[in-house]
């Protein structure tokens, strides 16, 4: 079976980081990081993702940009998109059935099992 | 045999005093007792020792000479007759001597015996005549002047005055004389006062007619110009064949008799015009408390003439025990003889009530004893009225200082909860910028953990147990951070209609492990027919939790925890302690109330100020984030409610959620 393809956009190096580690430790994704935002959509359109994990609260760019960038790329548009942010709480998203402004959302910090749990909730059947 | 004449001679000539000696003891007809000075001073001298029935004295002496010897003899004794003796040279001052009241003089030389006896006895007889005179004189002069009553005529002649005679009474009482009548025939008509002119001549032209008029008081002038009073009573005389001839007349002096009288009459009118006049109801009564005066205003407040008070009492106008205290008070003032004053409420026959101020006072007769009181009253009505609107006023006066001081406690409490709010403002931006930042670090130490558990398979239980500790400590900063993100939240509420009593029961179900752990008695007491509130169900749920699970934290095992609500009607507006708005609730709203009671061991005082500060806990490090009950406040407020914890008396702790009662939808 095909290793999924992720995006992980988020400015907290260390995150991105171990994060990687724990997706890739699983053997069933391959995981591209972007530590800045205004990178993003030009590795989406490089990478391809089957699912972008994306942080909001960026310097320079917010996530949300992104997020209406990839949308807005007719070659992209589908890709689901998984906000991992702290900028929600886990009740929250909870509250909301994991679905806030029509995205998926994470709340930071979650675990390993959780991310993977979303990942295979939201990402593209290949 | 007759007494002794004493003579005083003085004379300084021996040769002359002895032969006066001589001729006196030659008399035949009387004893004569001779003292002979020489000299004035010694003369004078013997004067005020004794009494002489005559002095014979020469003019020149050693020590006084001419008239001033006379003078000084005279002086010492006016009432002994005094003989000058003289020498043909000097006769003239003699009879000067004379004049001036000497008796007589002898001239020396030229006498004999009998001239000399005979000008001592005369000398004394004359004076004594001229004294008894004098005395009648001054008597009938004294008796003239007492006299205020006199008579006149008036003579008529074919029916006309023709000469007034009055007699001489008339100068005492018009101060003229008799002649003075005569010499102006209408001096009477001039004297009588203006005013009582057309009287007095009507009384004689009556009197001219051959009436006898009744005596007529009037008034004249004085010679002196004061105004007198005469009674003036007129007869009407006639001769044998009863003609009219003459009118007599008594004039008497009533002056004074006629200003006692007005006196009498204008104290009298002074006195009644008072009693009647005053605002004061006037009474008296006898001993036997029957009515023997009334004022006019106690007449007409008893509704009765004057004459059908008299001689009644106050059971004939009052309520029976209303006159029995009236009579009471009488009998105190007549048997102690003191003042009575009293205030008291007074009931007229025709039922009108007032207030009345009493002064009751004892009446005495001449004698000095008691034979009544004398009552008097005035309507105190208006005053008492005044004085109890003053009262009234005062103690509102108090009571709005009350009110002004009470919030004005409430201000500075509202004061103290904005300083509070704005604490908790402040504390809650920081908490959300620390909150977000923190997370970060959380999710990479996270995903660390994550990571070497899987690298680390169980086998090792050191690491095992390391790696789980610090995957709970992950775990407890993150809901730190949580609980800091949700207080400082401006959250969108997403209200719906509720009742409390399910959203409640559904909360205890996710408290339901922990009351059974603990096996607590839960006592559930549910108000019926409960209004809905407007909330957002899992915002409240949250602080329901919160309050069970920190109420489940204070109870012992198996105690009980009761949880009560009911709808409640707010009389007073309350402030909620850290909010910024004024009042959560008003006079009039109708609040939803839940009541969780514990029954731990209540908050130590010295906590009590400080449960709603962000990280406060008492609970063991790790048991609390010291945020439940400052998001759970904050929760409330934010749905316009109120939260309030406090001891109860019979111990634990009491917490009251109030929430605002939705409108019913009709």
């Amino acid at each position: 079976m095909a290793k999924k393809r992720i995006l992980l956009v988020d400015d907290e190096k260390s995150f991105t980081n171990l994060l990687k580690l724990n997706l890739e430790e699983t053997g069933n994704y391959e995981v591209r990081v972007e530590n800045w935002a205004e990178d993003a959509y030009g590795a989406a359109k490089e990478f391809k993702p089957d699912l972008v994990l994306l942080d909001i609260i960026m310097p320079r760019m917010p996530g949300g940009n992104v997020a209406a960038q990839i949308k807005e790329d007719s070659e992209l548009k589908d890709t689901p998109i998984v906000f991992l942010t702290a900028a929600v709480r886990k009740q929250q998203v909870e509250d909301a059935e994991g679905i806030i402004c029509d995205f998926p959302c994470l709340a930071k910090p979650a675990t390993v099992d959780m991310v993977v749990e979303t990942i295979e909730k939201h990402a593209k059947r290949r | 045999m007759e007494p002794a004449v004493k003579v005083l001679l003085i004379e300084d000539s021996p040769v002359d005093s002895r032969l006066l000696r001589l001729l006196l003891s030659e008399s035949t007809t009387s004893h004569f007792e001779l003292a002979h000075v020489e000299r004035l001073s010694e003369g004078l001298k013997r004067l005020s020792e004794e009494r002489f029935d005559v002095a014979l004295s020469d003019l020149t002496l050693p020590d006084s000479h001419g008239f001033e010897t006379f003078q000084a003899l005279h002086a010492r004794a006016p009432d002994m007759p005094i003989i000058v003796l003289s020498g043909v040279d000097d006769e003239t001052l003699a009879v000067k001597a004379v004049r001036e009241g000497a008796q007589d003089y002898l001239v020396k030389g030229r006498v004999d015996g009998h001239v000399l006896s005979r000008a001592i006895f005369y000398a004394i007889e004359r004076h004594r005549t001229e004294q008894a005179l004098q005395e009648s004189e001054n008597h009938y002069k004294y008796l003239l002047e007492s006299i205020t009553d006199y008579s006149y005529t008036v003579r008529l002649e074919n029916g006309q005055p023709i000469k007034t005679i009055h007699g001489p009474g008339c100068i005492s009482v018009t101060g003229y004389h008799p002649t003075d009548y005569e010499a102006v025939p209408d001096l009477w008509y001039q004297m009588v006062h203006e005013a009582d002119r057309a009287a007095v001549e009507e009384q004689a032209r009556r009197a001219l007619a051959g009436e006898t008029p009744p005596p007529l008081e009037h008034r004249i002038i004085h010679k002196n110009r004061q105004v007198r009073w005469v009674r003036n009573t007129v007869v009407p005389s006639r001769d044998r064949q009863g003609r009219l001839v003459a009118y007599d007349g008594l004039i008497a002096d009533v002056t004074e008799r006629k200003r006692a009288e007005e006196k009498l009459v204008t104290s009298e009118a002074f006195y009644h015009s008072l009693v009647e006049n005053l605002p004061q109801n006037i009474l008296r009564k006898d001993l036997k408390e029957q009515f023997t005066f009334a004022n006019q205003r106690f007449c007409s407040m008893l509704g009765k003439p004057l004459e059908e008070i008299i001689g009644k009492t106050d059971f004939d106008f009052f309520p029976p025990g209303l006159a029995a205290k009236y009579q009471r008070d009488d009998r105190h003032v007549i048997r102690t003889g003191q003042t009575f004053e009293t205030v008291e409420e007074n009931v007229a026959p025709n039922g009108a009530k007032t207030y009345v101020n009493v002064i009751k006072t004892p009446i005495y007769d001449a004698k000095g004893k008691i034979i009544g009181i004398q009552g008097i009253f005035w309507d105190i009505t208006e005053r008492k009225r005044f004085e109890q609107q003053l009262q009234k006023a005062n103690e509102e006066l108090a009571r709005s200082e009350a009110d002004l001081r009470k919030s004005h406690e409430e201000l500075k409490s509202a004061q103290l909860q904005l300083i509070q709010a704005e604490k908790m403002e402040s504390i809650g931006t920081l908490a959300a910028g620390v909150a977000h930042e923190v997370k970060n670090p959380l999710a990479i130490l996270m995903m660390g953990v994550n990571y070497l558990t899987k690298k680390f398979p169980p086998g090792d239980e050191n690491l095992g147990l390391v790696l789980k500790e610090m995957k709970d400590a992950i775990g407890r900063a993150d809901s730190i951070t949580r609980g800091l993100l949700d207080f400082s939240a401006s959250r969108q509420l997403a209200i719906k209609s509720q009742d409390l009593n399910s959203l409640i029961e559904g909360t205890l179900q996710l408290v339901r492990h922990e009351l059974s752990q603990k096996r607590i008695h839960l006592v559930k007491e549910w108000g019926e027919r409960l209004p809905p509130v407007g909330v957002d169900k899992t915002q409240i749920q949250q602080v329901f939790v919160n309050i069970f699970l920190n109420a489940i934290h204070a109870t012992p095992q198996e105690g009980t925890i009761t949880v009560r609500t009911y709808v409640k009607q707010l009389t007073e507006t309350s402030h909620s302690e850290g909010s910024r708005k004024a009042a959560a609730f008003w006079v009039g709203d109708t609040a939803v109330v839940a009541e969780v009671d514990d029954t731990g061991s209540g908050i130590p005082d010295e906590y009590l100020a400080r449960i709603y500060d962000p990280f406060f806990t008492t609970k063991p490090t790790g048991m609390g984030t010291g945020l439940g009950l400052p998001v759970s406040k904050k929760i409330i407020e934010l749905h316009g409610g109120s939260v309030d914890i406090r001891n109860r008396k019979t111990g634990g702790v009491r917490v009251t959620i109030m929430l605002k009662a939705q409108r019913e939808q009709t």
